[in-house]
This record gives structure tokens, C-alpha cells and sequence, in this order.
């Protein structure tokens, strides 16, 4: 049904004559009545309840229209809300009826002064709290929309951050993609542009030791044609002591250009010219490839101790696996240049393959901690080292889903730890 | 809105005055209360003003009673038509039943009439009530005066809207009974089709504005 009793004007709310009159205002008038004689004075509300009332008490039946001498309407806003009622006592009928418009009248003034002041006060706070409200709106849309763009502005900058990040590891990339490939090119001509050279050193050499022998049993032959002067002659050549020194000779040739054969293959190994692709790698394999093609570039002095696991073959690239090993010695190398000492271990555990670098360099500061895999980041001087290397490991590592971190060990030095998802077929296993 | 309360039989109506700075709305107030007589209604209440400016309100109030014995408060509000009392204006125009726009009707004054009118629509939206729906009749006051827009331009610009609209001179009280009687009315249709005041509670129309509209006899 139609039912909102509980609506409620927020201006101009309806008053009850209880709201706009109040005992302070009617015992006065009501007190000059029974002084003039009156014998009760009351205010009823519209059920002639009485409100307020001076004289005694009442008797029930007094409450009724009919029992009052004199009466005169309230009116709030016109709606009659109640009456002032007399009981004239000594007064006259006449005098009663008088009394009774008079206090009426004065009520009906002061019900209408208190109501409007009543209004004045509700539209005053009202538009007070309005205004209020509507500041406090238009602060918290304003609070809002800043905190908005700051979040934009900060992240704007986060952002550009973060692009620049990647840029710079892009650009990394990119470098080393283009090293790669030249090395590897390169690796591929020079290991031809040698090998072949060298193979027929190699084989020459071999051929040469044959002659050498057929050469040596021709002049023993005729030393002992011509026992005086052929003597004489081979002691004044001495070829006792050349043709012994010729084997020696011939077997360093021999294992020099062996040695040459084998660095160069290292050196295709490392670069994997022959195969860019994913397969299988021994990354203890890998370590030892690496190794290999810095024996120039090492400290004479180095001790590398290699503690190398049993480890399941790895799903990559065996190329990418060498560039990562290559900067970790290559910054081992630079950490320390005399006494370096650097202890490689390799394990796999569960699902992890780890391989540590450990040296005994002086470790990494603090304040650089953080941007040691920084792309371009370098506490060399300029012309050593891209600043790229770690960078580089870094990215190779996280391609495969692997971490790689830096610590101080308790001895000092740096120990750079290398976590990778043992991927690889566990058939596999390789030494 | 309408407040209505069935079980203490009681119903309030609200009607509002609207319209730019002294286009006469307290004066339409005014005239109302000295045209018709204290029967049936309760005394102008003219609350603060500032330089004879409305600040806060004008209300003045009606009451009747029904057949049924529901009774009917009417009150009748004026807002302040200063640009300035914005706030009062939102605080006054809630929950109204039905709303008198006042323009004044010198030429001087049609952007002020319009700015006022587009205020109303708004301020109307913000306490909840659509413009289309309430009750709403327009005043051109002023007529007395010389520089005025003419009758038929204003009747040109507002008929096809299908508002009504009176032209008054609220100063010298006429159109103000005309423009009071068919707010009322409309008022009166407005709250009927909800409430059935006729079929519930035996007040007609007819009925209603008699008791609201009591002409004093040496006015009449
Ligand atoms: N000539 C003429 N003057 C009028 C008429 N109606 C009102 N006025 C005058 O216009 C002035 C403003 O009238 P108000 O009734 O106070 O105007 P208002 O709309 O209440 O103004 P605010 O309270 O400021 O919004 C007063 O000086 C009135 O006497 C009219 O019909 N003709
Ligand atoms: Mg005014």
C-alpha cells in the first residue's frame, strides 16, 4: 500500500506543537490567568490530550471538549494542532472567553516565530551541510583524479623504465647474435683455412719420419763401405747426435701440429658452427669446451679445480651454454690476475642442475650487487669488457628458465650460481 | 515527492516557485496570501531576506481535509532566484510536487529566464526528479512593464512544449490566482492518479481548489 510514514522532509519537515512550543514559553501566561481567577489552564493536542497544564490536577472527565469553559485553536501552518483550554473558576464566562483568545493568540505568535526560526536553522544547516557535502565531493573527485595521474605519471615512468630495460637487453641481444654469428663464421675459415695446412704437416711429417729412417739406414750402409774415411766423416758431422735428435724433432713437430689440430677443433667446438640448433648437451663437456679456448687469455698462475657431478643431458644450445661459461671465467680472470683460484661445481638435484663458479676474488660490493647483470653495467675500465658479459649470461640462463645469482662466499670472493630445469632426457646420462 | 502517510491519514504536497533573481516570485507569494482569506491557510512566512532578496525561502502553507478525513498540508515555497543560493535552491526543490516557474518578462531578462530554467532542469535531476514528469507551469510576470518580450513570441518559443503558461503582473496580483489554480490542478491530477484522492478518499478536483483557493469576498 501506500504507506511512507517514514519519509522525511530533509527541509521543512512537519512540526507537532510538542516541536514548536515549550513549557518556558506558556507557564508565564498561564500563571497571569490563575492569578486573575482562572482555575485550570491547559494546552491539548488535537485529541484534547493536555500537554501542558497549571491548576489542579485534573479529574479524567475534565479531558473533553465539553468540560472546558473557554477554548481557542491552535494553528501550525494553518492546520489546527491542538487549543488552549480554560476553566474560568471566578472568573466570568465572558472574561474566560477573553483570557482564553488572548493566551491563543499569543501562543499561535510564538509557535509561528519558533517555527520559523526552527526553518530558518534547518535550511541554514542544511545548505551549510550541503555546500559541505558537495566540497567534500568535489575534494575526494579531485584527491581522485590526482592520485589517477600520479599513478599514470609514476607509471609512465616505470614504464619507460621497463621498455628501456628491455631496449637495452634487446640491443644486448642483438650484439651478441651478431658476435656469434662472425665467430662463428670466422671460427669455421680459419679452422678450414688451418686444418688443411695442417693435415698435410701432420701426414707430411709422418711421411717424412719414413724417409728420415730409410735416409739414416743408407748412411749407416755406407759408413760401413768406407770404415776409415766414413767414419772420420760422421764423427766430424755428428751424426750420431743429429740423427737422434732428428726423431726428437720430428715428434714435437708431430705433437705441435697435433696440438694445432686439437685447438682448433676446441675452438669449432665452441663456437658449434656446426650445429646452432637444440640437442643434447654435456654441459660438463661444455665447461671443459670452454676451458679449452681460454687457455690464452688465463692467468699463468691459475688453479681451476673441477668438481664436476653426474649430470643428465641438457635440452639447449650448446653454443649459448659456452658464451655463459666464457663470461663467468672471462670475469673470474679480471677479478683476480695473480693466485686466482677457481673451484667449478657442477650437481643435479631433483629437477635442478647447478653449476657454481667460486673464486677468490675480492667478491662483489654492495652498492653494485644489484646491477651486476645490468645490461652495459662495467666497474672496468674502459676498453675492457662490453659491460655485456654478465648481461648476456644472464639472459642465456633465463631463456632456459634458469636463474642465475651472485653471492660473497665467507672466504670472500664472488661465487655466481647457476640454476637451470634439468631439462634433458634422463636416459642420457653423460660423464 | 508526495509524503503521504496512511496511517495517520496525512498527506503534504509541496509546490515550488522557481525563476531567475526578482522575477517576483516572493511577490507572487505575497499577493496570494493577501487575495485569499486566512481560512484554510496559515500565515506567509517570509524567512530572512536580504535588501527585500529572498536568502533562504518564502512558505506559505495550506490545509484541507478530505471527505475521508485525510488531511492535506499544501505548502507553497519560494526558492532564492539569486545565482549565488544555488545550494538553497537543490535544498528547497526536493521532493516537490509540482513547480511555478516565475520569468520575468522583460526583454533585459530572457538569458536570465533561460539560465534559471536549464538551473531548474538541473538542480530538478539532482534531488531525483525529471522535469518531464512534474508538474509545471510557467509565469511571464511583469507585464506592466514596457520593454517586455511580446505575448505572442513567448506563446511562439513555450506552446509547443505543452506547458502551460500565464502572463501576470504579480505586483498589481493578476495572473497570480490563474497561474496557482492550474499548478494546483495539475498537482491535484498528479497526485489523484496515485493516490486516488477522489475514488479513496472522496476529494475531487473540484473540491480540492475550493478549499485551497478561497477568495476573499472584497478581492472577488
Ligand atoms: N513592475 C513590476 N514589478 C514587479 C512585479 N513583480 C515583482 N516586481 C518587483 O520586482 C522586485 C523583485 O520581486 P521579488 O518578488 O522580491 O522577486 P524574487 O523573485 O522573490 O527575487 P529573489 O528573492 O531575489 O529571487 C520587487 O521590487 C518587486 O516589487 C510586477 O509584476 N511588475
Ligand atoms: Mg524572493
Amino acid at each position: 500500500m501506500n504507506f511512507i510514514g517514514e519519509i522525511k522532509f530533509l527541509v521543512g519537515a512537519e512540526k507537532r506543537l510538542i516541536d514548536v512550543l515549550d513549557e518556558a514559553q506558556i507557564l508565564p501566561l498561564f500563571k497571569s490567568a490563575v492569578k486573575a481567577g482562572i482555575e485550570f489552564a491547559a494546552v491539548v493536542d488535537d485529541k484534547n490530550v493536555p500537554l501542558w497544564t497549571l491548576g489542579p490536577c485534573p479529574p479524567a472527565s475534565v479531558v473533553g471538549e465539553e468540560n472546558w469553559d473557554a477554548r481557542c485553536k491552535l494553528l501550525l501552518e494553518g492546520e489546527p494542532v491542538g487549543a488552549v483550554c480554560l476553566r474560568r473558576g471566578q472568573v466570568n464566562p465572558h472574561g474566560c472567553e477573553m483570557m482564553a483568545h488572548l493566551i491563543g493568540d499569543a501562543l499561535n505568535s510564538i509557535m509561528a516565530n519558533n517555527l520559523k526560526r526552527m526553518l530558518t536553522t534547518e535550511i541554514h544547516t542544511r545548505v551549510v551541510n550541503q555546500s559541505y557535502d558537495e566540497l567534500r565531493e568535489s575534494h575526494r573527485q579531485l584527491i581522485e583524479s590526482e592520485k589517477k595521474y600520479r599513478d599514470l605519471a609514476e607509471n609512465l615512468e616505470l614504464r619507460v623504465q621497463e621498455r628501456t630495460e628491455e631496449l637495452k637487453r634487446a640491443y644486448a641481444r642483438l650484439l651478441q647474435q651478431e658476435k656469434m654469428v662472425s665467430v662463428g663464421q670466422l671460427a669455421a675459415g680459419v679452422a678450414h683455412e688451418i686444418n688443411n695446412p695442417n693435415g698435410y704437416i701432420l701426414s707430411n711429417l709422418n711421411t717424412l719420419r719414413k724417409y728420415v729412417g730409410r735416409m739414416t739406414s743408407m748412411l749407416e750402409y755406407y759408413r760401413g763401405l768406407h770404415e776409415a774415411a766414413g767414419s772420420e766423416k760422421w764423427r766430424e758431422l755428428k751424426l750420431d747426435v743429429v740423427l737422434g735428435d732428428v726423431d726428437e724433432l720430428l715428434d714435437q713437430s708431430v705433437s705441435g701440429a697435433q696440438k694445432v689440430k686439437q685447438i682448433v677443433s676446441a675452438f669449432k667446438g665452441f663456437s658449434h658452427v656446426d650445429d646452432m640448433g637444440v640437442s643434447a648437451v654435456d654441459i660438463n663437456h661444455e665447461i671443459d669446451r670452454t676451458l679449452g679456448v681460454l687457455s690464452g687469455e688465463m692467468p699463468g698462475d691459475t688453479r681451476i679445480i673441477k668438481e664436476f657431478g653426474v649430470l643428465p643431458a641438457f635440452e639447449g644450445n650448446g653454443a649459448l651454454l659456452c658464451q655463459v661459461f666464457l663470461n663467468l671465467f672471462r670475469n673470474a680472470f679480471q677479478a683476480r690476475s695473480e693466485g686466482l683460484q677457481l673451484i667449478i661445481t657442477t650437481e643435479h638435484e631433483d629437477d635442478t642442475l647447478r653449476i657454481r663458479f667460486s673464486d677468490n676474488g675480492p667478491g662483489v660490493p654492495d652498492e653494485i650487487h644489484g646491477r651486476i647483470f645490468e645490461p652495459f653495467f662495467t666497474t672496468r675500465d674502459v676498453g675492457h669488457g662490453t659491460g655485456l658479459g654478465l648481461t648476456i649470461a644472464y639472459d642465456i640462463v633465463n631463456g632456459y628458465g634458469g636463474t642465475i645469482e651472485v653471492e660473497n662466499s665467507k672466504k670472500g670472493g664472488a661465487v655466481f650460481l647457476i640454476q637451470l630445469p634439468a631439462t634433458g632426457r634422463t636416459d642420457g646420462q653423460v660423464r | 515527492m508526495i509524503e503521504f502517510d496512511e496511517w495517520e491519514k496525512r498527506m503534504v504536497l509541496k509546490l515550488v516557485y522557481y525563476g531567475p533573481a526578482m522575477s517576483g516570485k516572493t511577490t507572487n507569494l505575497l499577493m496570494l496570501h493577501d487575495l485569499l482569506q486566512q481560512e484554510g491557510r496559515g500565515d506567509l512566512m517570509v524567512l530572512d531576506t536580504k535588501d527585500d532578496r529572498t536568502i533562504y525561502f518564502d512558505l506559505l502553507p495550506f490545509f484541507l481535509v478530505a471527505p475521508s478525513g485525510l488531511r492535506i498540508k499544501l505548502k507553497v515555497y519560494t526558492v532564492p532566484g539569486q545565482v549565488k543560493h544555488d545550494a538553497t535552491r537543490k535544498a528547497v526543490l526536493q521532493r516537490a510536487d509540482g513547480v511555478a516557474f516565475i520569468a520575468d518578462s522583460q526583454v533585459s531578462e530572457t538569458s536570465n529566464n533561460f539560465n534559471s530554467f536549464q538551473n531548474l532542469e538541473k538542480n530538478l535531476g539532482f534531488v531525483g526528479l525529471d522535469i518531464e514528469q512534474v508538474p509545471l507551469v510557467v509565469q511571464f510576470n511583469k507585464r506592466d512593464l514596457d520593454r517586455i518580450v511580446a505575448e505572442e513570441e513567448i506563446r511562439r518559443v513555450w506552446d509547443p512544449s505543452g506547458i502551460p503558461v500565464f502572463m501576470s503582473s504579480a505586483l498589481y496580483g493578476t495572473g497570480v490566482l490563474e497561474t496557482f489554480v492550474h499548478l494546483a490542478d495539475r498537482t491535484y491530477a498528479y497526485v489523484d492518479s496515485r493516490y486516488g484522492l477522489a475514488e479513496n478518499h472522496g476529494l475531487d478536483k473540484q473540491m480540492f481548489l475550493a478549499q485551497l483557493v478561497r477568495r476573499k469576498t472584497d478581492h472577488a
